[in-house]
């Protein structure tokens, strides 16, 4: 079963459909790559799956259940995590924290022992802030911990979001243009990565322009245009499919 | 050491200030527009002052109540306002502190409506206004480096963010409305009893300003934001008291000048400042150590 499975999805703005009648999939350890011209419909999608626009139409699986009526929270909790494509840092707050922010799912002790500042609360920080730490030091970031997070490059700001988006620990992992405007030398150590945490289960769906790593990247490629699935396939017959060309030329 | 004494009082303001600043300040730090902290106060005050003078309830278990009531009267409001945002919000925590003002001024067999509660033991001097004080923001300090805090900024800063990462908005606006209102509970009514007497007036339109005021100019993310703001804000009338006239054209045009100069407050922006600084030091110390390595 897959772990994410859309079925007839649909979205109207304004009476008019931005996605429609789309069927796609992804798999667990794969990186299922979602590519289109701008306009295409591609974040729209991201943004229903994670619950922050709702459906009108069609059922999105997550490991078989439907989940297309359920909260962002809820789906955060249930194992989906997403990066934004117009970056969303707490700008004054550092690298640390924005990262730290990720662990919440994974915080144990209770409300109570927070608000009384018992041992327990403190000792959690301890053991997240290490984490942290191990993800900052897996991005190359250590050294930029203690800055705050809106006075990075847009590179830096685009992995504080993966690291963020990777402390939920998801299931299931939505990356919008995670590497636009990085050099290549950059966007592949990070294909790097986004490799090894599909290697530990996780399904990706990458939304990338650059062909040339999504050629490189990605097991499966789905092509949108005009919020339809025009093409499906392994990276390199879909890029040479005419009529993904042509939805290329044209816009 | 005399001249100082004569200043007592007014430290005292100051630190029962400090408190009620305290309940103003969470909600903004939690992104939660509330205003509702004179109403909060007002329920604290009142129940102390009721308390201690029918019934001869001694200060300390009033306080303890006050900040029991002021809790479970802000988890009350936040059930239907929690749910607002922005200006809905705030506007909707005025009319809360309308209602619970009317209710002081009508209610007279309970409240002694206009003429207020007079006769209040003078339980509260400036020990325990600075033990409150020192008592309520370590608390808050805890609470802000706890995975709460965390949530607060978040939350406050991008609500989307923070429900895509898990966090509920619904329970951190709720221990927000809780804290402010057993905060300003507390703070009511130690200000109940360091005064003497009480009237509706007093928790009106211009403490609503004054706390907002105070953690507008202070700061919403550091502790220490409200506690400047209150002292800025206390001691400023004292310092323009030659300026009789002028005083409240001169404190306005201050308050405006910061907010445009130090949108986020005194202390925020001096840390912040001064965090970079260290930043861009160590920065230009690890280049000049490649340069000669
Ligand atoms: N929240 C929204 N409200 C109205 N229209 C939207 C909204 N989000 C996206 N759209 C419209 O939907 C279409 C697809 O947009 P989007 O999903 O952002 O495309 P892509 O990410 O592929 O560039 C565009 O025409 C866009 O203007
Ligand atoms: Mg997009």
């Amino acid at each position: 079963m897959s772990m994410l499975a859309l079925q007839g999805v649909g979205r109207d703005f304004g009476g008019l459909p931005a996605v429609d009648s789309l069927n796609m999939s992804a798999e667990r350890g794969r990186i299922t790559g979602l590519i289109g011209p701008n306009g295409a419909g591609k974040t729209t999608v991201v943004n229903m799956i994670a619950g922050l626009l709702k459906l009108s139409r069609g059922q999105v699986l997550l490991d078989g259940e439907d989940v297309s009526t359920r909260e962002a929270q809820e789906l955060s909790r249930m194992g989906i995590a997403r990066t934004f494509q117009n970056i969303r840092l707490v700008r004054d707050a550092s690298v640390r924290d924005n990262v730290l922010a990720g662990f919440h799912l994974h915080e144990k002790t209770s409300t109570l022992a927070n608000l009384l500042g018992l041992p327990s609360a403190f000792r959690e920080r301890r053991a997240l802030l290490a984490r942290t730490d191990e993800l900052l030091d897996r991005f190359g970031m250590t050294a930029m911990a203690d800055w705050p997070a809106g006075s990075l490059s847009y590179g830096h700001q685009r992995r504080i979001e993966m690291m963020r988006a990777l402390a939920t620990e998801p299931r299931l992992l939505l990356l919008d243009e995670p590497v636009a405007g990085m050099n290549d030398a950059e966007a592949y150590k990070l294909a790097a990565i986004f490799r090894e945490v599909a290697d530990d289960g996780v399904a990706i769906l990458l939304i990338e322009h650059n062909m040339r790593f999504v050629r490189r990247l990605c097991d499966h490629v789905c092509v949108l245009a005009s919020g339809r699935l025009i093409a499906e396939g392994d990276a390199e017959s879909v890029i040479n499919d005419p009529r993904v060309i042509e939805s290329y030329l044209g816009s | 050491m005399s001249s100082l004494a004569g200043y007592e009082p007014l430290f005292e303001l100051a630190l029962l200030n400090m408190v009620l600043a305290f309940s103003q300040y969470i909600p903004l730090r939690a992104g939660v527009f509330s205003l509702g902290s004179a109403a909060f106060a007002a329920v604290g005050a009142y129940a102390a002052a009721i308390l201690a003078t029918r019934y001869g309830v001694p200060p300390v278990v009033c306080v303890v109540i006050a900040v029991v009531a002021g809790g479970i009267f802000g988890a009350l409001a936040a059930v239907p306002l929690a749910r607002l945002r922005g200006v809905f919000q705030a506007l909707a925590t005025l009319a809360l502190v309308q209602i619970v003002l009317s209710t002081a001024l009508n209610w007279t067999a309970l409240t002694d409506g206009a003429l207020g509660i007079n006769s209040i033991p003078k339980a509260v001097h400036l020990t325990e206004a600075a033990i409150a004080v020192v008592f309520v923001g370590y608390v808050l300090h805890v609470i802000g480096l706890s995975a709460i805090g965390r949530g607060f900024d978040i939350i406050r800063e991008d609500e989307t963010v923070a429900v895509s990462l898990g966090y509920s908005v619904r329970k951190h606006h709720m221990i927000a409305f809780v804290l402010s209102g057993a905060i300003a509970g507390l703070g009511g009514a130690m200000h109940a009893f360091s005064s003497y007497s009480i009237t509706p007036n007093e928790f009106g339109f211009h403490m609503v300003v004054m706390l907002l005021a105070m953690v507008v100019l202070g700061g919403r993310v550091s502790v220490f934001g409200p506690v400047v703001g209150a002292i800025i804000l206390t001691g400023l009338p004292e310092l323009l008291r030659g300026f009789q006239d002028y005083r409240s054209v001169v404190q306005g045009a201050l308050l405006m000048a910061s907010i445009t100069f130090l949108p986020s407050g005194v202390v925020d922006t001096t840390r912040g400042w001064l965090r970079r600084r260290a930043l861009t030091r160590g920065q230009a110390g690890a280049d000049a150590a490649e340069v000669t390595s």
